[in-house]
């Protein structure tokens, strides 16, 4: 007895009024903002007017004649390769280290010790490191003047040939917690039998490393670096409470120049211009990591 | 996995065992560096917190008696708003999103309607839509909607993303469930309001507090736009307030420092509640993504 679908979409009835209210605001808040998002950027549209239709000249204004929107894709790329060394490589190497610790007491130590940097709110860290770098009181110059190299002290955030790199290096010694967590789950899900016989082969230290703990952790660190490019792209917000962007745009990423362009001189449509390309630098690191999900699976 | 890591330590023959471990010493001591550096800030902290602005300029970083705790005192008459306001805003946006996420993933997960794979990938398609994309957007449609200087221009637009996550995790959850069991609940003659309400979420409680803690740390962090759609420092939660306390009170040190360690406490808090979800939140939601 087979059922229409009109049979079928009645006795279902339930289901779509469980996913009624999700889509409800979905559409409200995610997809109409998306959407009108796209349509945006074509235009010239400042708050509260109609706007002109412009077609791709915000986007062609971008790439040619807006100097400080080159140097926020310049600054993005550098600091997004730096999350990547910090984020993806320093954290392999402390989850490796934690994994190696014979003492099971110490290693349960290192291993809730590296929650930290998470569970302290990422304001607090940037507004820490901003006094840190504070150029009259800030313990940074204070301590090389107490090692005798006045000539390196600095007015870190303020000076914009350092700027950027004392963004860069806040949160010394750069350890992501979650990063590290992520790698050591992947470590001890490794079977023990693989590194006994690779032992019995004359595997150890270095090359136990490099040609049977790497290679069965690749999942993991893939989708690190995925998820570490996709918020490189996006992030701005310690640039944010750090320098706004300043001394002379020398810190000035993408999204703090959208942030620019929309709150303070109100271009909301070049704005949404920028939102763009910064969407499609992520959808390519999307594509990216469902073609490395795909390799997983086979 | 954790039999794995067992047998790690008890399983392999003792000279074995010996040469998978060796040289614990100088691993120990680098490590042990790295969590001296990473809290040294918060020792810089504490130090100042409990400082007068002239005991600050004699000694700026050594501790100095007395103790100055005042500067916690007028601290937590501030931080004291900002934080109801985080309550507010996260706790609303959080029960919210449990409620949503759960009844979508367990229609997606447990009743075959029809067209249920076009809803589903309609859904999970937003994972890739950036927040920068609709930054503009967003607020250009709160400040439509006559939200602006309201919670609800946090709690709705919170809720709306961070579903989506939850739906994800949940479904997976729910699909693991046996079929059986529903089946039976079914036959009984229960709908699926009562099998969702009395069967599905009681066996899932541990999987809303993943959800729950991911989206409570998500949003908890949000620093930027609260101070677009609240142009009333006294309505910011506590990650933009923080930063505007910083701002205001900068040169007294002190109480700033005090202020910032206060501004800390709650998500410590949580996480000495929930700190088996918090592990579990962080590293199996990463992966399943």
């Amino acid at each position: 007895m087979k059922k229409t679908l009109w049979e079928r979409i009645w006795e279902t009835k339930t289901g779509y009024l469980m996913v009624v209210p999700t889509l409800a605001f979905l559409l409200v808040f995610q997809y109409y903002p998306a959407v009108s998002g796209l349509y945006r950027s074509m235009f010239d549209w400042n708050a509260g007017l109609a706007g002109n239709f412009v077609g791709f000249s915000n986007f062609i204004e971008l790439f040619t004649d807006d100097d400080v929107f080159i140097r926020s894709l310049k600054n993005m790329a550098l600091l997004t390769v730096w999350y990547l060394i910090a984020f993806v490589g320093l954290s392999t190497g402390v989850a490796v280290l934690i994994h190696r610790i014979r003492n099971e007491g110490s290693k349960y130590f290192f291993r809730l010790f590296m929650i930290l940097p998470v569970i302290i709110p990422a304001v607090v860290l940037i507004l820490l490191w901003k006094f840190i770098y504070d150029s009259t009181i800030g313990p940074l110059n204070a301590i090389l003047i107490g090692v005798g190299l006045q000539d390196w002290t600095h007015a870190w955030l303020a000076e914009p040939k350092i700027a950027i790199y004392a963004v860069m290096f806040r949160n010394f010694p750069w350890i992501d917690g979650i990063s590290v967590l992520i790698l050591l789950a992947g470590l001890q899900a490794i079977p023990v039998e693989i590194i006994e016989s690779g032992l019995l082969d004359g595997a150890s230290g270095w090359r136990r490393l490099r040609y049977i703990e790497l290679p069965l952790i690749t999942g993991q660190i893939k989708l690190l670096i995925v998820l570490t490019i996709m918020w490189g792209v996006q992030e701005y917000s310690a640039v944010w409470a750090m320098t706004q962007g300043g001394p002379i745009d020398s810190t000035q990423v993408p999204g703090m120049w959208m942030y620019f362009n929309a709150f303070r001189i109100s271009r909301m449509g070049y704005a949404s211009a920028i939102g763009v390309v910064m969407f499609l630098i992520t959808l390519v690191a999307t594509i990216l990591n469902m073609r490395y999900i795909r390799s997983q699976e086979y | 996995m954790v039999t794995h890591s067992e047998s790690l330590t008890g399983g392999p023959p003792q000279n074995q065992s010996r040469r998978l471990y060796r040289g614990d010493g100088w691993r120990t001591l680098a490590l042990g560096i790295l969590c001296v550096l990473m809290i040294a800030p918060l020792v810089m902290a504490v130090i100042i917190s409990l400082k007068s602005p002239s005991q600050f300029t004699r000694v700026p970083f050594l501790p100095t008696w007395p103790l100055r705790w005042e500067n916690y005192e007028f601290a937590v008459q501030i931080i004291s708003q900002f934080l109801l306001n985080s309550i507010i805003a996260s706790g609303a946006t959080v029960i919210g999103v449990l409620l949503l996420s759960s009844l979508a993933a367990y229609s997606f997960a447990q009743i075959r309607f029809p067209g249920r794979t076009f809803v589903f990938y309609a859904v999970l398609a937003l994972m890739m839509v950036p927040a920068s994309l609709t930054l503009v957007p967003s607020f250009v449609l709160i400040r439509d909607l006559r939200l602006i200087n309201t919670y609800w221009s946090l709690i709705l637009p919170w809720i709306a993303g961070g579903q989506l996550i939850g739906i994800l995790i949940l479904r997976a959850f729910f699909e693991s469930l046996p079929g059986e069991m529903f089946d039976a609940c079914r036959i009984d003659g229960a709908s699926d309001w009562q099998i969702y309400w009395h069967v599905a979420l009681p066996l899932t409680r541990s999987m809303l507090g993943v959800v729950a803690v991911l989206n409570i740390l998500g949003t908890w962090n949000n620093l930027i736009w609260p101070t677009l759609t609240l142009s009333e420092r006294k309505m910011w939660p506590l990650t933009p307030g923080l930063y505007s306390y910083m701002e205001q009170y900068y040169t007294s040190y002190g109480r700033v420092m005090a202020g910032l360690l206060l501004g800390s406490i709650p998500l410590v808090i949580l996480f000495v509640f929930t700190s088996r979800l918090f592990v579990e939140g962080l590293t199996s939601g990463a992966i399943k993504t």
